[in-house]
């Protein structure tokens, strides 16, 4: 049997990282690639003498999962695109595959320098690995723009891991999101690579006159262009964006963020496995649709396009679909108590509409929105928990 | 009578419950009393090896009050004494001789239906050896007799995996539970009787119930009755007594002799009977099993109950307070991506495994499943926590040893269910922090 080769692998090798082998200080990769094929046999020492059968893993493993129709969708958006654009053939199997040289070596660098930071703390803290950065390393890739070079996306998830969370004290202690951590950090130190209209689309060898036929700019960068009193839901539909596309997600954009479709579907499996709260995803669709009509009411003829725009178009452009599902609900940078969630769901809601319409400069909101709200984090706990320690009768 | 709504709690869906089937035992050679797993108490030695005592011979005192006497649960001669580490007391061997000679008590002054001195009744039950049946929360140390609590609690159910079903050992028994009662009520303000909705009622004319709930585990437990009912922190300081000791007590007071009966509970997925016997306090674990256990090499005993009780040796014997053994697979088994399995069979409390669509009972063994892992803030403890702790927040308070945080997130009212290190993800013993917390505290304390 297959497996059983890789448990007499494992026993064989398991010398060389224990005390007195050459590889000791590197035992925390080793015992984690372990426990990946083979769940520990671990019992209990003392009550409960029972346990949960779930586990970091599983539960991290399902966060994986919830991601994979997102991911191979990107993967096929960022090849179809880029085919669209140089004018090579446009089905399926073209696409994909060119998605996959796109995408795989920014996955394969995530996971790769992600790992590397989190074996080097681990070993030198004889810390276990945490299974945290399953979803970190996956998620980095996806919010990149297709065309980011390699050694920025090293250096973007050497930012996140480190700075992001391991000066923290690593997984479960940080304070804000690593993935975004490392994306705003590439945002802000390489502004060329990541904004503007020519960086979501890989270009091909040009055939003849194609690039003059479909720019390459994102829905939000057409939104953000519009003029005064233009109406930009007839302005993206002239670019070929109509809302149903801009909800299945095939228009240039970060490599998994395009589709708000399959993000919905994912945070849906997230919701009812009770993983992701529902809290945070309602709130902050609330807090986005909320913004949007109030925006609606305010503006007036002299005003700009933004505030007129249908608020259910923010839900389907951009990141935010992608940023409420799988940023915003991640349990360690979120809030902890059950009520402030909603509060934090709904202010990234609201936060990403305000900076969207009025800061144009980022047409992105949702990666601050969610950075900013992680700060507020701990802040919202503490007063619920205050509150909530208020009404108990004391017991000292 | 009060109905509770529990909303709390998680009652696992395990396999190995015991059929109300109630046999009665052999009678062993031997019985034993272990101080050890006694909390709190400073043992004294009154009797040493070789000595005769009967039973309600007093075999060793509390050093912290010395009228709690603990008495002998058989009659002949004390075969050995065991000390573990440090000289602790293990346990008091007691070889059984067939006189079955019994120390009597005056009790007769209690008979009728009078009120009573609660001095001469908290004499007359140290001295017969009952009192520490009686416990005070919030430390569930042995109670503080010059004390006057608001409430004794009698928790009536087993809402525990595997603890005996009140419905198998008050039958036929309903009178002495009725004398406790009545004795019971000279003890403290109000008695309360706490029962679940599906309990029923055993010729319980006089109303015995006072209180019923609908819930989970551990909706019976005394701490989670006083965490809903209780007003005041004056109420705090409860007292409580498990339903089968109010037996105990009855039958005290109506014979004027010291107690032994017991109704055991054998269950768990590796008994293969899984029913009640009749016997006594101390009995032999190996005569609870012998011929009743399918795996044994496999098989962990725990005495007391999964979620709090302690792991037994089968030379050993059973605890002063515990009624129930459980037979359970201790699992020690690496399993091929383990996190990957659809779970039809595996139980859990997440809706991250296909056993949520699974009603049947599942076999649960004593695995962590997992490793440990730094919290991740996921809250599965706070949604199962009785009595509406943060467990994901106050044990970190605790482990920065911010007793005043601790405190105030109600540390103390922690009823040790276990539930929140049962639920964690990141398989941290939350339930254990809480445990020595309020140790170190009680400790300090006194």
């Amino acid at each position: 049997m297959l497996f059983g080769k890789i448990k007499k692998a494992f026993d064989k090798n398991r010398q060389h990282f224990q005390d007195g082998g050459k590889l000791k200080s590197i035992y925390p990769l080793f015992e984690a690639l372990e426990a990946f094929f083979f769940t520990p046999a671990n019992i209990t020492k003392e009550v409960p003498h029972v346990r949960d059968s779930i586990d970091l893993k599983r539960f991290m493993s399902f966060v994986v999962i919830a991601l994979l129709p997102t991911f191979f969708f990107g993967i096929y958006n960022a090849g179809y695109q880029s085919n669209l654009i140089s004018g090579f053939s446009l089905d399926f199997r073209a696409a994909f595959s060119k998605g996959l040289l796109i995408v795989l070596p920014l996955v394969f660098v995530s996971y790769a320098v992600g790992f590397f930071w989190e074996i080097l703390f681990a070993s030198i803290r004889k810390h276990k690995i945490s299974e945290g950065f399953l979803v970190t390393g996956l998620l980095f890739p996806m919010i990149l723009p297709p065309t980011v070079p390699l050694w920025q996306a090293a250096l973007g998830i050497s930012f996140g891991v480190v700075i992001g969370k391991e000066i923290f004290g690593g997984t479960g202690r940080n304070i804000l999101n690593p993935a975004l951590t490392g994306r705003a950090f590439l945002f802000f130190a390489y502004p060329a690579k990541m904004t503007g209209d020519s960086v979501w689309t890989v270009v091909g060898r040009l055939k003849e006159q194609s690039v003059d036929i479909i720019s390459g700019a994102t829905p939000l960068a057409v939104s953000a262009l519009a003029g005064t009193g233009e109406n930009i839901e007839a302005l993206l539909a002239q670019k070929g964006y109509s809302f149903l596309r801009l909800f299945t997600g095939t228009y240039p954009g970060s490599i998994g963020e395009t589709s708000a479709m399959l993000c919905i579907a994912g945070a849906l499996f997230l919701m009812v496995a009770g993983i992701a709260s529902y809290r945070i995803i309602l709130g902050g669709i609330l807090g986005v649709l909320s913004t949007g009509y109030l925006l609606n009411m305010v503006a007036g003829e002299s005003s700009a396009a933004w505030l007129s725009i249908n608020p259910f178009y923010h839900l389907v452009m951009g990141g935010f679909a992608f940023g409420i599902s799988f940023m915003a609900t991640d349990p360690v940078s979120a809030p902890g108590m059950e009520n402030v969630k909603w509060v934090y769901g709904f202010a990234i809601g609201v936060l990403t509409v305000l900076i969207r319409v009025f800061n144009p400069a980022y047409s992105e909101g949702v990666m601050m929105a969610i950075l900013f709200m992680n700060l507020f984090a701990p802040l919202l706990d503490y007063v619920e928990i205050k509150l909530r320690l208020k009404k108990r009768v004391p017991n000292v | 009578m009060i109905l509770l709504n529990i909303k709390k709690g998680f009652d696992l869906k395990i396999e190995g419950t015991p059929l109300p089937e109630l046999a009665e035992l052999n009678k062993p050679s031997f019985v034993a009393f272990l101080p050890e797993i006694i909390p709190f108490i400073k043992p004294k030695l009154l009797v040493e090896q070789g000595d005769r005592v009967r039973i309600g011979s007093a075999l060793f005192i509390d050093k912290r009050n010395p009228d709690i006497k603990f008495l002998s649960p058989g009659s002949g001669k004390i075969e050995k004494i065991n000390y573990g580490s440090r000289r602790v007391i293990k346990e008091i061997v007691i070889k059984l001789d067939n006189k079955e000679e019994s120390v009597e008590f005056d009790v007769k002054k209690f008979s009728g239906n009078k009120k009573y001195s609660r001095d001469d009744i908290i004499k007359t039950m140290m001295d017969g050896g009952i009192w520490p049946f009686i416990r005070e929360l919030p430390f569930r140390d042995i109670a503080v007799p010059d004390y006057m609590p608001q409430a004794l609690i009698v928790s009536l159910d087993n809402k525990e995996p595997f603890q005996p079903d009140p419905q198998v050992y008050l039958k036929e028994e309903i009178n002495l539970f009725k004398t406790g009662i009545s004795i019971l009520k000279n003890l403290a303000e109000n008695v309360y009787v706490h029962t679940s909705k599906e309990f029923i009622n055993i010729d319980m004319t006089d109303n015995l119930v006072t209180h019923r709930f609908s819930g989970s585990y551990p909706a019976d437990d005394p701490g989670v009755l006083l965490h809903h009912i209780r007003k005041d922190p004056s109420e705090n300081r409860a007292w409580y007594i498990n339903g089968q000791d109010v037996l105990l007590l009855g039958s005290f007071f109506s014979t004027g002799r010291y107690p032994v009966k017991r109704t055991v509970a054998l269950a768990g997925s590796l008994a293969k009977k899984r029913m009640y016997f009749k016997t006594r306090i101390g009995v032999p674990i190996n005569d609870l099993i012998e011929g009743r256990i399918a795996d044994e090499n496999k098989a962990r005993l725990v005495a007391g109950g999964i979620f709090r009780g302690y792991t037994a040796s089968r030379e050993s014997f059973l605890g002063f307070y515990e009624t129930s053994l459980a037979l359970l697979p201790e699992g020690e088994k690496s399993e091929t991506f383990g996190f990957l399995r659809a779970g039809y069979d595996r139980p859990s409390y997440s809706k991250t495994f296909l056993s949520y669509f699974n009603r049947l009972p599942l076999t649960i063994d004593c695995s962590l499943h997992g490793e440990e892992r730094a919290c991740v803030n996921c809250g599965a403890c706070a949604k199962v926590c009785p009595v509406d702790i943060l467990p994901q927040f106050a044990f970190k308070s605790i482990a920065a040893a911010d007793i005043e945080e601790s405190l105030s997130h109600g540390m103390l009212d922690c009823v040790e269910c276990g539930l929140c290190s049962y639920v964690c993800t990141s398989k941290i013993d939350l339930c254990g922090f809480f445990k020595s917390a309020k140790q170190v505290y009680y400790k300090d304390k006194v």
